[in-house]
């Protein structure tokens, strides 16, 4: 047991810290949805960062630590989907963004844009639909995160099915994806109201010394503490009932943590100016992706106790 | 990070393990109903424990002079991970291992280490904690029961509560005040619990047969050789034993046991299809192993000789989380087991998750020290 970075590991956060230092600022004055994270995407093509886990002596636990450094950011990048998943189920790199889909692949898909590979969890196997050769539309939303969608449902008998590969991989690798960069948009949350309610004063003192506000921030920090531990083993283990456990103990708060982070920033926290709603709309989105918190859950009971 | 545990900690496991296996009798669940604090099972740990002693297993983690194994604080975590699995069949005796021996060791003068270290590693004493008083609980510096000094000693009056064990132990590990300042007038004192003036009663509660009891002082003599180091000096010791006792036990391995039992019997009855069953059913496992995790990385921490720190208490109210988690399964899907509380198991759980949030640093306690220590958010 050793529940510290390797050395390795620490050496790999300092540099990913140092890649995206530059990117922590974002235009304040602009009252967006999202800021797009092209610029983040490209310093992590150009370092190599997207073939982490393909990299000897590297893997899940490395992507995890990418995607959560890079969904503390405030520019909104693509991650999981090519530096895990995509990683840990095709042999060579593809088109990116990788976007994840399930089913018919008919809905709005986060980060599908024209040259996107989406890969498809169709039960038993994974299919991948090339995006550049259909139509795609951006959609419009008031999500923290580009959405595009197809305008005629791909024909999925059509595109090929990834060999050796089963749905229930993908959902394994897209599950633990998701914890981290749930874990990392809740965290950036409560730091940010953790200084709010050091500065926000009410009644002649700060917020942030009134015993109700401490404790329901004290709950959020357990909950995402637990979603580290969970996320880390999950990516160690490779066990895909570790990593629905730990997508269920991800999803499963996030109401709470959603709407604790808003509430103690008041009126301010439904605003676009204030920089809170970058990740708690990126969290409203988490919240339900790949069927939400009881699909993860149903994943996780059949694992580890059966039918 | 590396998660797999050591061969040797696997090993100590198997270890355990087999050991309880062969001490335990066979109708252990039926007599013992898994309560650390019942007449039967503090009985049974006076000749558990010394069963244990000769093999090693008693106080695998105290130092080798001491007659310890010199382990490692991961075993002695392994340990009470296996104990508390079958409800913990060394009864209060585990306080003596995991903190009343150590702080006398730290504390005592030689005297004092004679008299109970022997005792207490051969395993036939049993030790309860009175520092819990009426007025004196989240606030334990507010205690009132005093010891005031005879040309002797000291004579001891007041009251505690809450003292688990009290009706079976043979020495109370106590706290008086011996000043009036708030945390420099307080002594720790060893005191047999046959001595006279002594009156103990058993608080019928919801969790355990002798879980928690009050203890009446009256004019209770007790030699100066009683005091546990210097007057006044008493808050040292206690934050010493808090440091031990402050992650608590690994309550969520007995808490993970009954989970697993309880979907079993679901599974028996074809109960276990249903996706509201299933569904909550790994969220109470998630809770529980997020707290399995959160409280070994507090042990890894130890291992690493790091100082403690709020960590802790994120550890404990994910603990606390995982047992609400539990009772909520259990009530919704055992509801004729608990009823009719015919099984052990689901006995056990349903009663301990009740009391999770409240020993040894209450939940809310807890959430202050996260908010103060980690979270640095001013005082109110
Ligand atoms: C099963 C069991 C066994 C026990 N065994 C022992 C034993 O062997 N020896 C012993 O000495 N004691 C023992 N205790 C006592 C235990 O340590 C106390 O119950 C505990 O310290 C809480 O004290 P209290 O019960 O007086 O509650 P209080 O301190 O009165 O608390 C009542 C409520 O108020 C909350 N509260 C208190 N202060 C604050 C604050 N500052 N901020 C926010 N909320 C606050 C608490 O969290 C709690 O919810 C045992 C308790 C239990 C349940």
């Amino acid at each position: 047991m050793d529940f510290d970075l390797t050395p390795d590991q620490s050496a790999l956060q300092s540099a990913i810290d140092q890649l995206l230092a530059r990117h922590k600022d974002y235009p304040t004055n602009e009252a967006v949805h999202y800021f797009p994270g092209d610029a983040v995407e490209r310093d992590l093509e150009a370092g190599g960062y997207y073939d982490i886990a393909r990299e000897e002596g590297m893997g899940a636990s490395e992507a995890a630590l990418l995607i959560g450094a890079v969904a503390q950011l405030p520019w909104c990048a693509e991650v999981a989907g090519t530096a895990l998943v995509a990683a840990k189920l095709l042999p060579a790199p593809v088109p990116r963004p990788v976007v994840l889909a399930r089913g018919k692949a008919d809905g709005p898909l986060r980060f599908l844009t024209k040259n996107a590979t989406v890969l498809v969890d169709c039960g038993d196997e994974v299919r991948v639909i090339d995006a550049s050769k259909h139509q795609v539309e951006p959609l419009k939303t008031f999500f923290a995160y580009p959405f595009g969608a197809f305008v005629e449902p791909p024909d999925l008998s059509k595109a090929p099915v990834v060999p050796g590969v089963t749905g229930a991989a993908l959902r394994q690798w897209w599950q633990l994806g998701l914890v981290a960069e749930i874990e990392a948009n809740a965290r950036v949350a409560v730091d940010m109201s953790v200084e709010y309610l050091k500065n926000r004063r009410q009644f002649n003192r700060p917020i942030g010394s009134f015993q109700a506000l401490q404790h329901r921030v004290s709950e959020c920090v357990v909950l995402i503490d637990g979603m580290r531990a969970l996320l880390r083993r999950a990516a160690w283990s490779g066990d895909p009932a570790d990593a629905a456990l730990a997508a269920t103990h991800a999803q499963e708060p996030l109401t709470r943590i959603i709407y604790d982070t808003q509430q103690f920033h008041g009126a301010m926290g439904i605003t676009l100016e204030h920089p809170l709603h970058l990740w708690t709309y990126r969290l409203r989105v988490l919240q339900g992706e790949l069927g939400g918190v009881t699909a993860q859950a149903m994943d996780a009971a059949s694992l580890i106790w059966g039918d | 990070m590396e998660f797999a545990w050591a061969p040797e900690h696997e090993e100590f496991r198997r270890k355990i393990k087999a050991a309880i296996d062969r001490l335990l009798p066979s109708d252990w669940a039926e007599k013992s109903q898994y309560d650390t604090s019942s007449e039967y099972v503090s009985k049974f740990s006076r000749t558990f424990c010394p069963a244990l002693a000769k093999e090693g297993l008693l106080i695998p983690h105290w130092p080798k002079e001491l007659g310890g194994g010199g382990l490692d604080p991961y075993h002695h975590w392994v340990l009470g991970e296996e104990m508390i699995k079958v409800g913990e069949p060394r009864s209060y005796q585990y306080m003596n291992v995991n903190w009343a021996g150590p702080a006398i060791i730290r504390f005592g003068t030689d005297e004092q280490k004679q008299q109970h270290i022997s005792k207490i590693v051969a395993g036939t004493h049993i030790w309860c904690q009175g520092f819990s008083e009426p007025s004196a609980g989240s606030d334990l510096a507010a205690i009132r029961t005093t010891a005031e000094r005879t040309p002797n000693g000291y004579v001891i009056n007041g009251s505690k509560i809450w003292t688990s064990g009290a009706s079976l132990a043979d020495f109370c590990f106590m706290l008086a005040r011996t000043g009036t300042e708030r945390y420099g007038g307080i002594s720790v004192f060893l005191v047999p619990m046959k001595t006279p003036g002594i009156d103990v009663r058993i608080i019928p509660c919801l969790v355990g047969e002798r879980s928690v009891h009050e203890v009446f002082f009256t004019n209770v003599e007790v030699p100066e050789s009683a005091r546990l180091g210097d007057e006044n000096d008493g808050w040292k010791v206690v934050r010493a034993v808090m440091h031990n006792e402050r992650v608590g036990m690994p309550r969520y391995a007995l808490s993970m046991r009954v989970l697993d039992h309880a979907v079993g019997l679901l599974k028996k009855k074809n109960r276990f299809k249903d996706a509201a069953v299933r569904s909550y059913a790994a969220k109470t496992k998630a809770a529980l192993e997020a707290a399995r995790n959160l409280m070994l990385n507090i042990i890894d921490d130890r291992m690493k000789g790091k100082a403690p720190t709020a960590t802790t208490s994120v550890a404990r109210y994910a603990l606390v989380t995982g047992d609400r988690w539990l009772l909520g399964f259990l009530n919704d899907f055992m509801y004729e087991e608990v009823m009719s509380g015919k099984d052990p198991l689901i006995n056990v759980g349903y009663k301990r998750t009740g009391s999770t949030g409240i020993g040894a640093g209450s939940a809310e306690i807890q959430l202050n020290l996260i908010a103060r220590d980690m979270l640095r958010l001013p005082r109110e």
